[in-house]
């Protein structure tokens, strides 16, 4: 709210920020009277209790119709909710507070003239200025103000959404011919400063088929912000779904839950609040996509009486998810495993690409030459598969044995694709336990 | 003055009996058998007339007019609530340390027979007790007016659970209201330092499913905008209007102030949804209603200010001024006048002036002159 001293200028820019009003709080200091001429434990005796409130009507005094002449207002209390000094009143922002990016800014500008004479045709103009830009928020150029006149003022308001950080300034300018008919020319300049309200944060974790993803937003604002819209875009082929906390069960069985439900909100300079998102990618775009693009988060938050702020975070993206030309599964392994005593174990190869594959040569390897493995395979070392087609997969057994007792592990399958000259370990290690006879 | 009979020792149930039976009994002809000259007090204070209440009190201890225990008390509480209106905190905390610990013997009718025969707890008003809690904050301790203020809360409930079982209605009725009280107290704590989630519980429990408080579910309404839940808040307006229909208020609110409460935040609603001349319409209805809706005067005044139509906002105040002094002079209404002040004239400081000069003719003594920012 500055302005440039009067000078010579008939004249004058005054501006407001005209964010969003906010209610009134303030203890009230209101009494009950009762609670005052008498003592707190007066009305335990029965004659006072039916004497007293006959003697001193609550209610009568402001509904008779007649104009209250007196301040009784603001000593007491009309009832006990008065005290929480919340009356509904708005009070007009007092400070030009910080303006964060995604915000709208939205200013009155009054332009008066202080003079003792009448000016005319005046061009008003209103832009902002950053470093990469300047944006005309008004121009009357084309259709110019006639006359201000003596002790007049010519008002409007400019609103402008803020998209980037950093030093902004407010360049009013007035073109105007003063009472001597000189052409006169004054500028104006409120400077600000944008800054960036929130941060994120994310982590993407892929289990199986679906892909988690954690933001954490971070307020760096000096107020709560209420999360008002949280929305994960997903990309292309990914659908989304947001995964909530259970609620407590003390709040399932409250009636007044849904009233008073808690809202979400980021305590000012510094709190954050964690999103965990689940997200499945249709199938179709598993096989050919190698970059991993989950989407964008848009956040929309509000701050007093709904002062509205919204934000896009950058593309987000997982890990990327190398796709093996060649997989393998188990598909069933015998629930007890007893020592030096054979077992199956039942698997599937996929052929993941769109050629034929094979054929196949699938063998334990042997690791370390100085350890004997604790599982090896039992009978002929080496099985070999047929070709398999593109997309198809086909069914075999391993015939192994344990040769030691407790925890092991069924390591080192590996798959020898003849034709291609490729080996693959697609299978992530197996812990199973090995039983006494 | 202190004349008894013997049907005093028997319960009052029937109000009626017992005004028209036996005026013997009847203790109270006026507020002024509760203590000495309390009416003048009590007018004094609707006055807001706080420095002649100092004076009274400071001349009935000269001249040793109160005879008995209790009345030392209640002037003394008549004394802090002055001091503290005036923004004396200094002096209202110095009245408070004079005192014995609240539940030391002296305080109790009790301890004096001779003057209070049937009577037996404490005499020390409740408001002396809200006070010595509310003190600390003004002098910059804001945690102590925390602790004292719950530990004062758990007092009254325990109070009620004593009171409980005995057919004390009135008594009992009166701790509630300072329970009530109370909690409302702790929560225009918890608003002003913006901690809402509290808030949302405090109000949560002083909420009954089973008679709703239109009043309580507007101020929910009102919080929940404030921290920007705007669907929250549609959803409590809705529902102070729903109860408005079926005509439930439970007896708190007349058939005017109903319908302006439901217009008002109606008038909000357009309001955060920049539809300002709604707004504005609703507040015009309000105020035929209720020409004295400062509320509705305030918030209508700021509507048309965020309409670009500085000068009538203006005038709407200056008019609600001018007409209604006693209900339009508070200081909120006061603050904005003056931002529109400032926004429309250079030399605002003339005009500013001639409010400032106006005010002190016309305001109470408790009225804080530092928000015209002269």
């Amino acid at each position: 709210m500055s302005s440039t001293p009067p000078g010579p200028h008939s004249l004058a820019f005054r501006v407001m920020r005209l964010c969003r009003p906010s209610f009134h709080v303030d203890s009230p200091l209101r009494v009950d009277p009762l609670d005052l001429f008498t003592g707190e434990d007066f009305f335990d005796d029965p004659v006072a209790a039916s004497q007293l409130p006959i003697l001193f009507p609550q209610n009568g005094n402001t509904k008779t119709g007649e104009p209250d002449l007196t301040y009784h207002n603001r000593f007491e209390l009309q009832s006990p909710i008065d005290a929480m000094g919340l009356s509904g009143l708005l009070v007009l922002p007092q400070a030009f507070g910080a303006i964060y990016l995604g915000e709208a800014f939205c200013t009155y500008i009054s332009i008066n003239n202080s003079s003792n004479f009448e000016v005319r045709d005046v061009i008003i103009k209103a832009e902002i200025q950053t470093e990469r830009q300047r944006l005309m928020l008004l121009d009357t150029t084309k259709a110019p103000v006639e006359s201000i006149r003596s002790g007049g003022r010519y008002d409007f308001i400019v609103e402008h959404d803020v998209k980037e950080l950093g030093a902004h300034t407010l360049v009013c300018t007035a073109l105007y011919s003063d009472g001597d008919g000189e052409r006169k020319y004054l500028p104006q300049f409120f400077k600000f400063i944008v800054a960036n309200p929130l941060s994120v944060r994310t982590k993407v974790r892929s289990v199986k088929e679906s892909t988690f993803l954690e933001a954490c937003i971070e307020n760096h604002t000096k107020s709560n912000l209420f999360m008002d819209q949280v929305e994960f875009e997903p990309a292309q082929h990914w659908s989304i779904a947001i995964l909530n906390a259970d609620e407590h069960s003390s709040e399932i069985n409250c009636r007044t839950r849904e009233i008073f439900k808690p809202p979400i909100l980021i305590r000012a300079g510094g709190g954050i609040h964690n999103y965990l998102y689940q997200l499945r990618s249709s199938s179709a775009q598993m096989k050919s996509d190698r970059s991993n693009i989950l989407g964008k988060l848009q956040i929309t938050w509000r701050t007093n009486l709904g002062e509205p702020g919204r934000l896009q975070t950058q593309q987000i993206l997982g890990s990327p998810i190398v796709r093996q030309d060649i997989e393998l599964q188990i598909l069933d392994i015998p629930s007890l495993t007893v020592v030096e005593r054979p077992f199956l174990v039942h698997l599937n190869l996929k052929n993941q690409t769109g050629g034929n594959r094979g054929p196949f040569e699938v063998w334990l390897s042997q690791g370390d030459p100085h350890e004997e493995k604790a599982i090896i395979v039992n009978g002929v070392q080496k099985l070999v598969l047929a070709q398999v087609e593109a997309f198809s997969s086909t069914d075999f057994q391993l015939n192994l044995i344990a040769t030691r007792l407790g925890v092991q592990k069924i390591t080192g399958i590996m798959v020898l694709d003849m034709s291609e000259k490729k080996t693959y370990n697609p299978l992530l290690d197996l812990e199973i336990f090995v039983d006494s006879d | 003055m202190d004349q008894e009979s013997n049907e005093e020792q028997t319960l009052a149930s029937n109000l009626q009996a017992l005004s028209v039976s036996d005026p013997l009994s009847n203790q109270f002809n006026s507020l002024n058998d509760l203590c000495y000259e309390i009416s003048s007090l009590q007018d004094l204070a609707s006055r807001g007339s706080w420095r002649s209440i100092l004076d009274k009190v400071s001349r009935a201890r000269k001249l040793s007019l109160l005879r008995k225990p209790h009345e030392h008390l209640i002037y003394l509480s008549y004394n802090v609530l002055a001091l503290t209106k005036l923004r004396k905190f200094e002096d209202a905390a110095e009245e408070l340390d004079s005192l014995e610990d609240f539940d030391s013997a002296q305080y109790k009718y009790d301890s004096y027979p001779d003057h209070y025969p049937n009577r037996s707890g404490s005499m020390v008003p409740f408001a002396l007790r809200w006070l010595h809690a509310e003190i600390p904050h003004k002098l910059g301790k804001r945690q102590v007016t925390l602790d004292r203020l719950y530990t004062l809360l758990d007092f009254v409930r325990t109070k009620l659970k004593d009171r409980g079982s005995k057919s004390m209605d009135v008594s009992v009725e009166q701790w509630k209201k300072r329970e009530a009280f109370l909690v409302n107290s702790i929560s225009c704590h918890h608003l002003s330092h913006k901690e809402f989630q509290v808030c949302l519980t405090l109000l949560q429990s002083l909420y009954n499913i089973d008679s709703p408080d239109p009043v309580l579910m507007s101020k929910l309404g009102y919080i929940q905008m404030q921290l920007g839940d705007l669907d929250g808040s549609k959803a409590s307006f809705n529902q102070v209007e729903s109860l408005m229909k079926e005509g439930n208020s439970g007896a708190l609110l007349d058939e005017v102030e109903f319908k302006n409460l439901v217009s008002r935040n109606k008038a909000l609603m357009y309001l955060v949804g920049k539809d300002y001349i709604s707004a504005v319409r609703e507040y015009d209805e309000c105020m035929e209603r209720d020409p004295s809706d400062v509320v509705a005067i305030n918030n209508k005044a700021l509507c048309l200010m965020y309409s670009r139509d500085l000068s009538d906002s203006i005038k709407v105040l200056e008019s609600a001024l001018e007409r209604v002094p006693t209900v339009a002079l508070n200081e909120t209404l006061v603050v904005n006048l003056c931002s529109m002040y400032e926004l429309a004239y250079v030399n605002h400081a003339d005009i500013k002036k001639t409010l400032s000069n106006w005010i002190a003719r016309v305001a109470p003594d408790d009225f804080d002159s530092s928000c015209t920012r002269v």
